[in-house]
């Protein structure tokens, strides 16, 4: 059956993801079991035991942690040397075809057909999944449509710029509507406009259609951004997985306080709290807090009638427990 | 996490077609990309024009038994002469169906077989890059293979693009030749001693598309770049080929020459030195230099090294397997 585009107004709300009838439900999109490959002598992934719910989920890492092996393990493009992977309760290596038959993948590398027109590419990459010509036709016109590809659909991939690249390997990762996404770095080489565009398209895919996201990226401020679970990957093992919000609260509090005027008096209003403020060189306030909530900041500046303020509560909490976790992780890095 | 925004986006709740769906994607992909070519096209338009030389051929053939039939009709326009050779031909052909029949289709083919290999040649030439070198170079492997494909269904598609044009090019023109001149045949004995030559061609055919589809899809995974897989492809068919042409040339180097070896599997599948030697033993109607003539020409068709062809084809065959089996991985 094929469902005629749903549209949503936006006044309708769109907080619970759809669940589609006919489609497998399962507890966790990635379940893996002692998970473990290694290339002659050098160990890529070591041990990595996970069990990841639907949503979106970030996935970090310093460069050659073991990111990428970890996602072509799922997808079975290299052949795990230890333990079991399932992608949507299939197992990667017993049901080779039908675990990657609701999976949809952009690599970080550029993947194209040479010759190929963006939205024939497009439809191949459809009908490659199953999909009928005619369907995949439409659906790869909506899709580009989705990703901001406008006439350059119909110009050979081989001519795009990079970020056009970028544009249509998402596309083709999402053409055949999967149940989870595995997105390697999708906004290199985008400009700022596109990158916005692109991060709140993927932003929506979880929300909206119940497309789960595995997101890969160096770029913390976009996972931060777009996901709400975060697994980091160093040295090929598993360091964290957990909710943005449950590693915000495991990390030290901070807030970060713009202040629209009289700076020394917010300074002196915070500090006669008895904590700890820096004054940061761009010109904002750094508040180490005791609780989680802002409320108390609020209070005290209605209290004292300070000016109006921009208040961000944990601003590099990602960037910190990342930091963090991977200079714990050097100690305990595997060797073949 | 971000703000609100909605999508416009239908859904595809269907079940996906079978694998087999999907490597016939593959398939007709490969074919489609090798139509737009002029080339190919080009190609195409000599190879039906060959299988319907075939048609005429076989007509004009049938004809000569025909009593009041187009030739008959034909050769009384150009006197005497020509209307006691054409009764002469029709008695030898009623007389000795099996020989004639057999001979006349055999000749052809075999004809046949020569232009059909070489178009094939031609055409896999503008393929071979397109198989699996440009898939590599822009990493598109992984894009198959993060699918609901395995490396063998790419490599069942990619075969099929291959089989596809040695359809068109060969097998496809070889069988319409066939038919239409049996539709207009003027008796049974026609369709039943051409159909041996038939099996007989079509099984060179078979062997042939075996062959090319191996080394076409092992020369395609050597390198990543187009322009160097044509050369080792060209290099495989037309310098190896020339080298085996010379006299003098030892066995190895002619054996490393696909095209020679085809060549000897050829004259073996064939049999045209069978057929000429019992055409000049059982015709009546041929003088003794004639006859000799005949039997040399035998002679000559002889495959002298089937043996030694057939398993330096395996040779091709296990290493082009070899070579693109380990180069089919997602890099």
């Amino acid at each position: 059956m094929y469902c005629p585009r749903r549209i949503l107004h936006p006044t309708e709300p769109a907080s619970l993801p759809p669940r589609l009838p006919g489609r497998a439900e399962s507890d966790f999109i990635i379940e893996t079991d002692r998970l473990g490959k290694t290339y002659g002598t050098q160990r890529a992934l070591a041990d990595v035991t996970v069990r990841v719910p639907p949503g979106t989920i970030g996935l970090l890492g310093p460069n050659g942690a073991g990111k990428s092996t970890f996602i072509k393990c799922l997808l079975n493009l290299e052949t795990p040397t230890a333990g079991t992977a399932r992608v949507l309760g299939r197992d990667t290596r017993v049901q080779q075809r039908a675990s990657r038959e609701k999976v949809g993948y952009s690599p970080e590398r550029d993947c194209h057909i040479a010759g190929m027109a963006g939205c024939e590419y497009v439809t191949y990459c459809g009908q490659l999944s199953g999909m009928p010509m005619r369907l995949a036709r439409q659906r790869t016109h909506e899709i580009l449509d989705l990703v901001g590809m406008g006439q350059e659909r119909y110009r050979p991939v081989d001519a795009y710029s990079t970020g056009m690249r970028q544009r249509v390997k998402l596309a083709q990762a999402l053409v055949h509507d999967p149940q989870v996404v595995f997105l390697d770095e999708p906004t290199n080489g985008l400009d700022p406009s596109g990158r916005e565009h692109i991060l709140t398209l993927i932003g929506s895919l979880w929300r909206d259609l119940g497309i789960s996201v595995v997101m890969c990226s160096h770029l913390l401020r976009d996972i931060e951004r777009v996901c709400d679970r975060v697994i980091i990957i160093g040295h090929g093992r598993l360091l964290e997985h957990d909710t943005i919000a449950n590693l915000k609260n495991r990390h030290r509090r901070v807030v970060e306080i713009a202040p629209a005027a009289e700076r020394e008096r917010f300074v002196t209003v915070l500090e006669s709290t008895g904590v700890k403020v820096t004054a940061l060189s761009n010109g904002k306030l750094r508040v180490e807090s005791a609780s989680d909530s802002i409320e108390w900041i609020l209070q005290l500046m209605r209290a004292h009638r300070l000016p109006p303020a921009e208040i961000v509560a944990n601003p590099d909490a990602l960037h910190e427990l990342f930091i963090k976790s991977i200079s714990e992780s050097h100690g305990s890095q595997p060797n073949a | 996490m971000e703000a609100s925004r909605t999508l416009d986006l239908s859904r595809w709740r269907e079940e996906p077609h079978g694998v087999g769906y999907r490597r016939r994607v593959i398939a007709t992909a490969g074919l489609r990309q090798l139509w737009r070519t002029r080339f190919f096209r080009v190609l195409l338009a000599l190879a039906w024009t060959a299988g319907a030389m075939i048609a005429v051929g076989g007509f004009v053939f049938s004809q000569s038994i025909a009593s009041g039939g187009w030739l008959e009709t034909l050769a009384v326009r150009f006197g005497p002469r020509a209307e006691a050779i054409v009764a002469a031909i029709g008695g030898v052909v009623t007389l000795y169906p099996d020989i004639c029949v057999r001979g006349v289709f055999t000749l052809l083919f075999w004809a046949h077989s020569f232009l059909g290999l070489w178009l094939s040649l031609l055409a896999l030439t503008t393929l071979v890059p397109g198989l699996i070198t440009r898939d590599r170079a822009s990493n598109a492997l992984i894009v198959y293979l993060s699918r609901p494909l395995t490396s063998a269904d790419y490599l069942i598609g990619k075969f099929g693009t291959i089989v596809g044009v040695l359809l068109l090019v060969w097998t496809g023109p070889l069988l319409l030749g066939w038919i239409l001149s049996m539709l207009f045949a003027t008796d049974r004995d026609f369709v039943v001693y051409s159909s041996g030559p038939l099996l007989r061609a079509l099984s060179f055919n078979g062997i042939a598309l075996v062959t090319l589809s191996a080394i076409a899809l092992g020369v395609s995974a050597l390198g990543r770049n187009a322009r160097l897989t044509v050369v080792i492809w060209i290099c495989l068919w037309a310098v190896f080929g020339v080298m085996a042409t010379n006299p003098r040339a030892p066995t190895w180097i002619t054996r490393m020459s696909f095209a020679h070896d085809l060549g000897e599997v050829r004259q073996e599948v064939f049999r045209l030195d069978d057929v000429l030697a019992t055409a000049s033993a059982q015709l009546p109607v041929f003088d003794q230099r004639f006859t000799s003539n005949l039997a040399t020409a035998g002679k000559k068709a002889e495959a002298t090294d089937f043996g030694g062809a057939l398993a330096a084809l395996g040779v091709f065959v296990v290493g082009s397997s070899f070579v693109f089996l380990r180069r089919l991985r997602a890099e």
